[in-house]
């Protein structure tokens, strides 16, 4: 793999292969064929922590919009909706993590991955953009995430 | 008279959760334990194959059973009920309308004037593997079944009291003094049996009135009626997964989708005046401007589209589709007047919202 590109959450470093595009909501994006195969970036493992469920709630093949919501994930730190990171045409889930989702935090960038989709990669950051943006985020989810800790 | 067991079915909820799955542990542990109980486990109960091992299993039961399982108590009982495992429910003492008088848990009230546990009333539910279709004609055993939310409590005392004033009953009521000298090494027994996450409908027949408003409203299939005219969920798998809408249009509040994220359709708590809108993300913050029906006809148009229909509508009649639909190729559902406010929220989705960032929203705490 290409030289990594690391974020520091706190004490945590978090990193991002370059091989790959990124999308706001914290997921990696990278090109198979026609497709685009998505999962979590480093960033958003480390919120969820260990993931003890991930649930969809569309069937694939399935035409999404941008930030459709696509399913739920339930894990040590967290309970969320997923969402759709662009618009465009879902082919496949991996249906290896519907058992046992655990692969999600033992690899992310490889046998964690998510679902495909076929969609134009429009919209999707480079890897430095992407480190940009956390720049900006970061700031902003410490501020909640300290708030919550103080009440 | 033959004596017989209480049969405990363990069903292991969906996720990895170590505190869950420690609980369910402790719970066969700890059943073993007792005397008078053969213990089952099978996969997540909603999620099971009609055809599969772990339903042939629930089927052959013959008398009372206490259901433990990862969904509400209603959801449970009548998710067994279309598997064909049939009963009258129980009272356990942990319902929410118990807790006044735990001490009251015991056999279903019907039975109670009854010579109770008659062997000849506790017939199975029809055993075939496509009882889905079973008409509801077919007579409901009046055996109980006892269905316990496993969500409900971290500790699994109250489930063990639960079950031992079931079992105290049961015993009481069918004169098995005996049952403790029969039964004393209980059989765990484990179904060890693939499961794919599944979605479809669930009829609650204690509310269920037949007005076959939900057969009207699903474009997709789903529900049948039997040759009496009552309704039943003919063909669950296809119903489309995540959709709930006819769970809002049903006028008893009968339908159960037990995995849905809001409690009134997954078989919780009754919602007063019918139910209430959803305020998930999907819709946004417009939905307060939307009544049931309308969610409802949104949530199905959506799934009309996604199946490459054309959406209905808010029309609820499946022959009466709105004059005003777009072709589905937009994308999107038909607009009713109320939409444009929704799709100002659209609008906004294009400025930085970060979901994960509403994610940290809901987090406890972060060791950063």
């Amino acid at each position: 793999m290409s030289t990594d590109m690391t974020f520091l959450m706190g004490q945590y470093r978090a990193t991002f292969p370059t091989d790959r595009l990124y999308a706001k909501n914290h997921m990696w994006a990278r090109p198979r064929g026609d497709v685009l195969r998505f999962g979590f970036a480093a960033y958003a493992v480390r919120l969820l922590q260990d993931v003890y469920f991930l649930d969809w709630i569309v069937e694939a093949p399935t035409d999404l919009r941008l930030r459709q919501e696509i399913g739920a994930i339930e894990s040590k730190k967290a309970e969320s909706a997923l969402v759709a990171p662009l618009a465009g045409r879902l082919t496949v889930f991996n249906d290896q993590l519907m058992a046992d989702p655990s692969a999600i935090n033992v690899d992310p960038y490889g046998e964690g991955w998510l679902f495909e989709m076929r969609a134009s990669p429009d919209g999707l950051l480079t890897p430095e953009q992407y480190l940009a943006h956390l720049d900006a985020v970061w700031p902003v989810a410490q501020k909640t995430i300290k708030g919550q800790l103080n009440e | 008279m033959m004596t017989q067991p209480v049969h405990v079915i363990l069903s292991q909820g969906p996720t990895l959760h170590p505190q869950r799955r420690a609980l369910e542990q402790q719970l066969v542990a700890e059943l073993t334990n007792r005397g008078s109980v053969e213990i089952l486990v099978v996969p997540h109960l909603y999620d099971l194959p009609a055809d599969g091992p772990s339903i042939a299993a629930l089927r052959q039961l013959v008398g009372p059973l206490v259901v433990l399982a990862w969904q509400y108590p209603r959801a449970i009982h009548w998710t067994l009920d279309q598997y064909g495992v049939r009963g009258r429910p129980g009272k356990t003492g942990l319902d929410p309308e118990d807790s006044a008088n735990p001490a009251e848990a015991g056999p279903v009230d019907e039975s109670a004037d009854e010579p109770a546990g008659e062997p000849a009333d506790e017939q199975p539910g029809p055993i075939t593997a496509t009882s889905a279709q079973t008409p509801r004609a077919a007579a409901v055993p009046s055996r109980p079944i006892y269905s316990l939310d496993l969500r409900q409590h971290e500790t699994v005392h109250p489930y063990l009291e639960a079950i031992d004033r079931i079992i105290a009953m049961t015993n009481l009521a069918a004169r098995l003094d005996a049952a403790h000298e029969r039964f004393v090494s209980p059989d765990v027994h484990h179904v060890d049996e693939a499961t794919k996450r599944r979605w479809y409908p669930v009829i609650d027949f204690s509310r269920c009135t037949h007005c076959l408003e939900c057969i009207d409203f699903c474009l997709f299939g789903v529900y049948g009626i039997d040759e009496s005219d009552r309704v039943l969920v003919e063909l669950p798998d296809l119903c489309r997964k995540g959709c709930p809408a006819c769970a809002r249009v049903c006028p008893e509040q009968a339908i159960v989708f037990p995995q849905h994220k809001s409690s009134a359709i997954a078989g919780g708590a009754f919602e007063p005046g019918g139910l209430k809108m959803d305020l998930s993300s999907l819709f946004g913050a417009a939905d307060d401007l939307l009544d049931a029906h309308q969610v409802a006809a949104r949530e199905r148009d959506e799934h009309l589209l996604l199946s490459g229909q054309r959406p209905a509508g808010a029309a609820l009649a499946a022959d009466q589709p709105a004059s005003d639909a777009e072709p589905a190729t937009t994308r999107r559902p038909a607009r009713t007047d109320v939409s444009d406010a929704s799709d100002a929220s659209d609008a906004s989705d294009t400025v930085d919202v970060d979901p994960l960032d509403a994610l940290i929203d809901r987090l406890d705490a972060l060791d950063v």
